[in-house]
Order: structure tokens, then sequence, then C-alpha cells
């Protein structure tokens, strides 16, 4: 494993400076009001003091740790509840005709259904809030990872099987050390995308009215007139949406490394 | 010369057909067929590209069922799969994702050999083979033809009654194959495995063979079998001899039939 894909490309810069400049141009005085676009010296003094707390410059100053808990917990609810569906019913869509005739047709006409649509429904079942979030969050981070994981099982060479059941693999070693292992870049895939989803409809969740959360803090500054606290959010579900995709993946990685210090 | 020795695998009255797509007949590739290999001997099954030889080869490793017929290893049936039945494909066939240390330990792992005993015979036929050096690489790090040692000591550390090898070398240029066929043929005088040796390479299976089945062309059938009476240990110059001519000539004769 090298550090070559840290070299840095100067070029992927120029876009940003360049939004960044126009951003600051027209916040400048006499620009478009406050109101509507905060300057970003403001959006970073009201960024920092949403997590510290140490100016009082929004009612949210200092909350930032309570509706980042609040979300990340949601997020890690509704993804595991999708990941612990998802992952073996794709699995055995995947390997098994009878599973895959039974349930696969199924799930891909529900998943026709885009995942907003259930919204409604939602909020009449479990009422708004909490469990409607929870609800939404998994049902939409299963399609990928079910779909991905079912492809990757499906295409497994058939040559690999063969090979390890004449080594003396029955057919539920194959699964676990032919099946699983072979399918691994098509199930990370999956997870990826189900945790991005993830995120997604943990704002539209949030949104319908939870107490804590980023996505509630979205919908009240909206209504207090706290444009700079929207973005804020909007930037702080971003960086948690990028950090958990870098665990998702390292933890993967990792793995592949713990197996390579069993051969020592 | 020859000790009693036990009938090893055997097969009686073997028919296969396959059906055809959008067509009412199947395709027979099978036909009658019978073979025979004992303890500690070397059989090619030769024949033409397409003459069902592979498809034989898959019956015996339990990998496809027979239509009819009878196909035992040690008086017990064929069913399934099994490591008394080690197959080397045509391609290595590797696990990607293990180094080539736990390809080899793959199969004694599921047998619940003790670690040290698997790592000690998995070390014995990595060295036998030529590979010591390359425990921890990965198969992709590997050339075509040492991802095949590799697949054959992963065969051979199961000690199986019998080795089946499809078409194993038929993949490598002609000097990997050449080095291929010299350590196979060490191997063999060093263990006495039973091979059942697929290839369409007349020369590999004079040189390899104590006994050739030849086969016809689709549907397949054992047409002709020849005992090669050269003496081993066998060197390539071998092949430049007289007899060694004749024989092969015999054989193309037959496979043109």
């Amino acid at each position: 494993m090298t550090v070559s894909n840290w070299k840095v490309d100067y070029i992927g810069f120029v876009l940003p400076a360049l939004i960044f400049t126009a951003w600051y141009l027209v916040t400048l005085e006499g620009g478009v009001p406050a109101y509507l676009i905060p300057s970003p010296s403001n959006l970073v003094r009201v960024a920092v003091d949403f997590a510290t707390g140490h100016a009082n410059l929004t009612p949210y100053a200092g909350t930032l740790l309570v509706h980042t808990l609040a979300s990340v917990q949601r997020v890690a609810m509704g993804f595991g509840l999708a990941v612990a569906v998802g992952l073996p019913l794709g699995f055995l869509t995947g390997r098994i005709s009878l599973a895959k005739s039974s349930l696969d047709s199924t799930v891909h006409l529900i998943r026709i259904i885009p995942g907003i649509g259930w919204l409604p429904i939602a909020m009449v079942w479990f009422g708004v809030g909490e469990n409607t979030t929870l609800f939404l969050i998994s049902l939409a981070a299963f399609f990928p990872i079910y779909v991905n994981a079912a492809q990757g099982a499906s295409s497994v060479p058939p040559l690999l099987i063969r090979a390890g059941r004449m080594l003396g693999a029955n057919k539920l070693t194959i699964f676990t050390t032919v099946i699983i292992p072979a399918s691994l870049p098509s199930t990370l895939a999956g997870l990826r995308l189900g945790l991005g989803i993830s995120w997604a409809y943990l704002v539209l969740g949030e949104l319908t009215g939870v107490t804590y959360g980023l996505g509630a803090v979205m919908m009240d500054a909206r209504m207090l007139g706290h444009a700079e606290m929207i973005l804020v959010s909007m930037i702080f579900i971003g960086l948690f949406g990028r950090i958990s995709d870098m665990i998702l993946v390292g933890s993967f990685k990792r793995l592949d490394l713990l197996r390579e210090e069993n051969k020592e | 010369m020859k000790v009693m020795q036990r009938t090893n695998l055997s097969a009686e009255g073997i028919n296969k057909s396959f059906s055809r797509p959008g067509e009412h007949d199947s395709l027979k590739v099978l036909e009658d067929i019978r073979f025979e290999i004992r303890e500690g001997e070397f059989v090619s099954i030769l024949g033409p590209s397409g003459c069902g030889k592979s498809t034989f080869l898959n019956i015996l490793a339990g990998f496809e069922p027979a239509d009819s017929g009878h196909a035992a290893c040690c008086g017990e049936r064929i069913r399934e799969p099994s490591p008394e039945r080690a197959v080397v494909f045509q391609s290595p066939v590797l696990f990607p994702w293990l180094s080539v240390k736990d390809n080899i330990l793959y199969g004694l792992k599921l047998r619940k050999n003790g670690r040290n005993e698997a790592e000690e015979i998995a070390s014995e036929y990595i060295r036998a083979v030529g590979l010591d050096g390359f425990w921890d690489y990965y198969p992709s790090q590997l050339s075509g033809g040492m991802q095949q040692r590799a697949a054959l000591a992963r065969a051979l550390v199961l000690r199986p009654k019998v080795l089946l090898m499809d078409e194993p070398f038929a993949a490598l240029d002609a000097q990997t194959r050449y080095s291929m066929q010299q350590l196979l043929l060490g191997l063999w005088e060093n263990y006495r495995h039973t091979v059942v040796f697929i290839t369409h390479d007349v020369e590999e299976a004079l040189l390899m063979s104590d006994r050739i089945c030849i086969m016809s062309k689709r549907p397949g059938r054992i047409i002709e079998e020849i005992t090669v009476p050269f003496e081993r240990p066998r060197q390539l110059s071998l092949t430049g001899t007289q007899e060694f001519s004749m024989l092969k000539g015999h054989i193309f004769g037959r496979l043109m039939d």
C-alpha cells in the first residue's frame, strides 16, 4: 500500500476557489443581503459557535454534539437494520434460485416506488419523527445493499465453487469461505451506497419533526430566519456522511490487513 | 513386474448427453465409457477437442452426474466432489483473496488437521512444486505457470486417492509446459499418485503415462487403450526415438479416424 493516492492535484482546487471568491464578492456590503446568503466569515463564526457555544451567536450555540449524536444514532440504527436484513436476503437471492424466484421480483417492484413516496404513509403508520425516520432510512438503504449483495453472490465464478467443493467444503462452508469473500467488492459498493442514502433519508425524516438532529436544526433555523445555520447544518451533514463512508471503507481495508498479518 | 494392485477408480457404461438450446434432440457427448485405473497408475485420456473428455473427468470428480452408468472410487459410488478425488483444472482457479499458503492450507483446514501439522504438510508440498519463498504472495502476483504449481500443491497436499488433471498444462507456453511436465514426472516418481490426466497432446500423453485411453470424436467412446512401453524415469530425449515416433504416428492415425 503506497501513499501515491495522496498526491495533490492542484487543478482540483481551482473551481472551489472560484466559487469561494464569487461567494465572498456577492456578500460584500451592498450585495445579496445576509438573510439570504451569509458571508463566508460569518458562516465560519456561526459554525464554530455551533460547536463550542462560546459566543452565543444563534439559539443553537454549543448544541452541535447533541444534534450530531441524535442524527448519528438514527443513521446507525436505520443503516444497521438495512444491513441486517439486506445482506442475508441479498446473498440468499444471489445463490438460491428458490429465494430469487420468490423474492426478487417483489423487491424490485417495491424498489421502483421512490423512497420519498413512503413519507406520507410512514407518518400515518409511525407518526412524525423518530420511528418514521428509522423506517425511511432502513427502507431506502435496504435496496442498494440487497441488490449489490445478490449481484456479487450470483456472479461468483462457478469454477471457484467447484474448486472449493473438491477441496472438501460442504455447501455451508462454500458460502462462508468462497461466496462471501468472492462477492466482497460488490457487497462493499452496496454498503457504501446504502450508507450515503441513509444520510439523505435521515434529513428527510428529521424534517418531519424531531427535537434533536441536524435535520431538525435546519428546519427550525428556516423558521427563525437563520439562513447561516441551515448552511452550517448542511455542511456538517456532508462532513459526517463523508467520515462515515471513510470509516466503512477503512474497516473493510482493515479486515484485509488483518488477514495479511495472520500469515506471518 | 506389477504387483497385484487395487482398482482405484472405475467407470462402467457411462453415457452423457446435453440438451441443446432451441432443439428437440440432445447432444450425445459420452457413449458407453468403460474405464479403470489401478493404484499408482498414471493414465491419460487422449482425444480431439470437443470429444467429451473433460465431461468425463467432471463425472469422475463428481461435478456432474452421468445420465446412466456407474462410476466408483475405491468401491464407493461417486455422487459429489471429494478431496479423495482432487482436481487440477486447466486454469489454476486459486482463490484470489488468499495467499499461496492459505490457498494450499484451505483443504487441510477443512479437514481439521492441527495447525502445525497442516503447515508442515503444506510446506513439504510447496517446496516440492518449487514455490518456497512465495508463501505470502497472492495469486495475481504470480505467473501462470507458478499459479498452476500452487494449484498442483493445493491438490497434492490432500493426499488424494486419485488426482484428476483436466488439461492442466494446455494453457501454458511451450517452455513452461515442458518444465511443468518435468515437475509432474518428478513428483510422480516420488509419490506415485494415481493420476487421470486429460490431454489432447499426443507427445504429452506418451511422455507422462503408463497407459493411454484414446477417445473418438463426439460422441466420445474409448476406441483404444495403449500401454506405454517406455522405461521410467523418462526424459524429453525420449521423444526423439524411433519407437516413440512410431507410437505417436499410430495414435495420430487413430485420432483421425
